[in-house]
């Protein structure tokens, strides 16, 4: 059977074998064969193909709309991110419509009504641990005029689908890598029209470091 | 040109001739010893094929409805291998985030599962590295490390076959049952490697793995979405390695380790779009490369933030 398997090794070299130069006469091909030896290294000098010579020559914008990307087609719930990448439109994953208790009006209303504990029962399991010394309030994000939006420093209203703008604030050079793509990730697909997770997808916002934890698995030392 | 033809008319008189003594066997034991007569057909077949890059489209449907057919007979398991070829305008490369990554193992674990890896042996595609701080190579840090991370004062480092642009261990193996295809990933004919290691000796990344044993599956954990030249089963004596996820890539998908990743440490994708993200990366962040300067020009880049 192994036997077998070298076909087309023999292959190869039958191929190889054709290509020989039969130097019949040395002292005249002796010319020639400086001639052939100077032309090769100038051909692999020019065409080193690297890698990155590959890249550098690749400019041309992806048509977004042939090939691969064509079959592709956007994740549900997505929503058009409000500033474009270095590609153009691209889209993230909607929070609100992950947030089972949305809308928040449903119980911040606007008249008051004094129930004991309440912020307890229903957020109590929020633990804060976000902003270092300087320990973010719920305020600080949370708009307090309408429960349905965040706020940002400068009191302009965020949509949650949109909190990249209000993470961004403090978080610009992240938010920056996010746009470009060297923070966070796509959803699923490396082609087709560009969608990416929204910082809540992987961030807790309220205590965003990832907590200390075992490892999924382990390696055992290779053969 | 008399040694290729001798060569093809010894070759063709073998395959006849053993083809005799085949359907004499198939004939003669008619399901009993070796199993049913038509797995014993297909497999006979199977031995006959030819290299995946000479096979024509039409050899490509054939080995591979046999490979299915195979393995509902045998395994009792229905699976879809694939052949999608590469794209045009493709070529893949990969980041890897240093200041990200925690030493999760998510991706470890999700690259078994993905790729049908030998549970037995422990078989992994991704070695995580824990490095101390101000370490550089791989080769510093610890690939076994078990305990709750991150560990203070260390970082991760992900080590996987990076794919190289001139891959050494191509040029090493003897029956060309390695190669790089023209999406840049670098793969092998299971059916053509004769398991002689020389690829894992050129390899100087350590980028390759051998089944030992026969590789072990639990029957639930099979993962089904297959690539002829990616996930499909393989047999104890066979190298394997890891090939950016073919049967998901060549979809349009990132791989399995990019989507498992809890971190987004690692970036997948096209290095000809000038929009993707790798190329963000490249451009905006310093980047370095493992052992550049052996010229194997790997399309496998790290970068912190
Ligand atoms: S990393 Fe190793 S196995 Fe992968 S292409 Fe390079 S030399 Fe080959
Ligand atoms: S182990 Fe297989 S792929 Fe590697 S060099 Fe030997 S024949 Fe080629």
């Amino acid at each position: 059977m192994y036997l077998l398997r070298w076909k087309v090794f023999l292959k190869e070299r039958t191929v190889n074998r054709i290509g020989v130069v039969n130097l019949k006469n040395l002292k005249k091909t002796k010319y020639f064969f400086g001639i052939v030896i100077i032309t090769f290294f100038a051909f692999t000098a020019f065409s080193s193909e690297g890698v990155v010579s590959k890249i550098k020559n690749a400019n041309k914008k992806t048509d977004k709309s042939t090939g691969i990307h064509k079959s592709i087609s956007l994740p549900k719930n997505v929503v058009k991110v409000k500033e474009d990448y270095q590609g153009g439109v691209f889209y993230t994953k909607s929070r609100k419509s992950e947030i089972t208790r949305y809308k928040c009006s449903s119980c911040h209303k606007t008249q008051k009504k004094v129930m004991k504990n309440a912020a307890n029962i229903t957020h109590g399991d929020i633990q804060v641990v976000h902003g270092g010394k300087n320990k973010l309030e719920c305020n600080t994000c949370h708009s307090k005029n309408d429960r349905n939006f965040l706020v940002t420093a400068k009191g302009t209203k965020v949509d949650f689908d949109h909190v990249y703008n209000l993470c961004g604030q403090c978080h610009f050079r992240q938010k920056k890598d996010w746009i470009g793509g060297a923070h966070g990730k796509r959803i699923t697909y490396w082609a087709g029209e560009r969608a990416v997770k929204n910082c809540t997808a992987c961030h807790n916002p309220h205590s965003p470091l990832f907590k200390k934890r075992w490892p999924k698995t382990y390696s055992v030392p290779l053969k | 040109m008399s040694d290729k033809k001798k060569q093809i008319t010894r070759r063709s008189f073998l395959k006849t001739a053993a083809a005799a003594t085949g359907t004499a066997t198939i004939a003669g034991c008619s399901g009993g010893l070796l199993g049913s007569s038509e797995a014993f057909a297909l497999e006979f077949q199977e031995y006959f094929k030819e290299h995946y890059r000479l096979m024509t489209d039409e050899e490509r449907t054939d080995t591979i409805e046999r490979l299915e057919r195979l393995s509902e007979i045998k395994k009792n398991t229905t699976i879809d291998i694939d052949s999608t070829k590469p794209q045009e305008n493709v070529l893949y490369g990969y980041a890897f985030n240093v200041t990200r990554c925690e030493g999760f193992m998510e991706c470890v674990d999700a690259c078994v599962k993905e790729n049908n890896l030998d549970r037995e042996s422990k078989n992994q595609y991704i070695r995580i590295f824990e490095m101390e701080n101000g370490e550089m190579l791989p080769d510093q840090g610890d690939g076994k490390f078990f305990h709750q991370v991150p560990r203070k004062g260390h970082f991760y480092m992900g080590v996987q076959c990076f794919q190289c642009e001139n891959p050494p261990c191509v040029k090493a193996c003897p029956t060309k049952a390695t190669w790089k295809e023209k999406d840049g990933i670098v793969v092998v004919d299971y059916d053509w490697c004769i398991g002689c290691r020389y690829c894992m000796a050129a390899c100087p990344y350590w980028g390759r793995r051998f089944n030992w044993n026969q590789p072990q599956i639990p029957k639930k954990e099979v993962n089904k979405k297959q690539h002829y030249l990616g996930n499909r089963s393989r047999v104890r004596g066979m190298m394997e390695k890891c090939t950016f996820c073919i049967q998901r890539s060549r979809k349009g998908k990132v791989t399995a380790c990019v989507e498992a990743c809890p971190t987004g440490a690692r970036v997948f994708g096209n290095l000809l779009d000038p929009d993707s993200e790798i190329r963000f990366v490249l451009k905006n962040k310093k980047v370095y490369r493992l052992k550049e300067d052996l010229g194997t020009d790997p399309k496998f880049w790290y970068f912190n933030d």
